[in-house]
């Protein structure tokens, strides 16, 4: 009996002090430290806007448009502005219009958008699928963005020689795995392998590939909130465009102007390719910004929102 | 048995430490703003909150990240454009309830708190009025106050079409808990 009292007493003696200890880091660190313990972030959230639209000057960007949004695209190439089709006789390349695209892109889910589109440029008609698979967090536990990107083009116009004779030659397919980081605030570089599936190859040459690799590499350095340079790029890994002399083929480079202004986002730009989809621009870029071969261009993004209004309360 | 009543006493004497300390983990915080083309309104229900009853002391915080949008440009927007809630990730407001209050009797009394706001990492001195009320032991407060953008560096460009109200109203509401 005497040994359990004992027992009890030193018992309560080490609850009091934990007691005493626990009063004392209550009454110290007051309201701080236990609001600190409260409001720790406990994981990483995912990096948003790492760009501001779903396209750049040529290529994709990993984001998305937001379910229910919808995101209408004019964009516009110019024609040369120097060289033996440019300077002041077309005014700078602006009395020509090497390319026009118009296109839709909708938001089934945040993740997850479709899109059609038609260019000038050989009268593509295309439809697209892009799926945003790995969002980059703010605790580098995925230190990138990753989107993926279908699209299907099919080529319309009549045409007097038989290459159309078989239907399936009118279509061409392309696809992209988009792979992204947001480096900071103002700064976001991607990467994006691609692979083209042209069913006919144009130009029509013998040693012209049907397939081929390609790739995409572009970047965003936002100079201030709302206003930044960006800077895109792409190369088709193909035998037959790397060493054909005539025509002879370039490497894209575009470089541009990015201005968002809420709910718009206009891109001025200037780039050797003529063509706006991924599809013609990969297969067919001629042009070569030593001759004097670039051009002005822009884009305009405008989302329209058909989530339901809110009403406030206010 | 006598010393099951001791620790039983002492226990007690554990719980009596923490019993002016109040927290809250999930306050209830919606922002209103009225513009001319289109009322924003987005909540967060993230906030957290403690107060010591004994001291008067309170304290506030709500990550911005944790608020949410009728329309995922707008929170975009707010977050990336606005609140820039990458470099100044929360909300928060620190300070002491003027008034003593006694919680051992139910009821709703009207209070103010002075203290530290600070949003978009700008400080500023402020007193808020706020309603506290007991109801058996709860302790819940709730507050309305209006922030004016420009006293926390949040511009708002002339380049945006759409306009956006220069004071933003905040409405809070916590219910607490005894910290254990």
């Amino acid at each position: 009996m005497k040994r359990s009292l004992l027992f009890a007493a030193l018992l309560c003696l080490a609850i009091t002090v934990t007691a005493q200890t626990k009063k004392d880091t209550a009454k110290t660190s007051s309201t701080d430290s236990l609001m600190n313990s409260l409001s720790k972030p406990d994981k990483g959230e995912p990096v948003i806007a790492t760009f501001k639209a779903t396209r750049l000057i040529f290529t994709q960007t990993t984001e998305t448009v937001k379910k229910k949004e919808l995101n209408f695209l004019v964009i516009h190439r110019f024609g040369d502005l120097a060289g033996a089709q440019g300077g002041g006789k077309t005014f700078f390349g602006l009395d020509n219009s090497s390319d026009i695209y118009i296109g839709f892109e909708y938001g089934i889910s945040d993740n997850f958008n479709i899109g059609l589109g038609r260019s000038k440029y050989e009268q593509l008609i295309d439809m697209h699928l892009k799926y945003y698979l790995l969002h980059q967090t703010t605790d580098n536990s995925v230190p990138v963005a990753v989107s993926l990107f279908v699209k299907g083009g099919f080529k319309p116009y009549h045409v007097e020689t038989n290459i159309y004779d078989n239907f399936a030659n009118r279509f061409a397919y392309f696809t992209q795995a988009i792979i992204a980081r947001k480096f900071s605030r103002a700064l976001s570089l991607q990467v994006a392998p691609s692979y083209v599936i042209d069913n006919i190859p144009f130009p029509l040459a013998p040693t012209n590939e049907n397939n081929f690799f390609a790739n995409s590499a572009a970047g965003r350095l936002k100079f201030s909130k709302r206003m930044g340079i960006v800077l895109d790029y792409f190369h088709p890994f193909s035998n037959y465009r790397n060493n054909s002399i005539d025509p002879k083929f370039y490497d894209g480079l575009g470089v541009g102007l990015e201005i968002e202004t809420g709910g718009h986002v206009f891109t001025i730009n200037l780039s050797n390719a003529q063509a706006i989809s991924e599809i013609n621009y990969m297969s067919n870029t001629t042009s070569n910004w030593g001759k004097g071969q670039f051009r002005l261009g822009f884009t305009i993004s405008r989302i329209f929102d058909f989530n339901k209004k809110n009403k406030s309360s206010y | 048995m006598k010393h099951i009543g001791l620790i039983l006493l002492v226990w007690f004497g554990i719980n009596q430490a923490g019993q002016d300390i109040y927290v809250c983990k999930n306050a209830v915080v919606n922002i209103y703003s009225k513009a001319p083309l289109e009322d924003i309104e987005a909540k967060s229900d993230k906030g957290t909150s403690v107060l010591n009853t004994g001291t008067g002391e309170i304290a506030f915080a709500v990550p911005i990240r944790s608020f949410v949008f009728q329309k995922s440009m707008m929170q975009e927007h707010f977050n990336e454009n606005y609140m820039e809630s990458d470099k100044y990730p929360q909300a928060s407001f620190k300070g002491k309830i003027n008034e003593k209050v006694d919680l051992s009797k139910n009821g709703t009394y009207p209070v103010t708190a002075t203290g530290v706001f600070e949003a978009h990492g700008v400080k500023q001195n402020r007193t808020i009025p706020g309603k506290l009320t007991v109801n058996g032991g709860n302790v819940s407060l709730a507050t309305e106050f209006m922030v004016a953008c420009k006293d926390h560096n949040i511009d708002i460009p002339t380049l945006v079409f759409k306009k956006i109200a220069e004071t933003i109203k905040v409405n809070v509401t916590a219910t607490y808990t005894p910290n254990k």
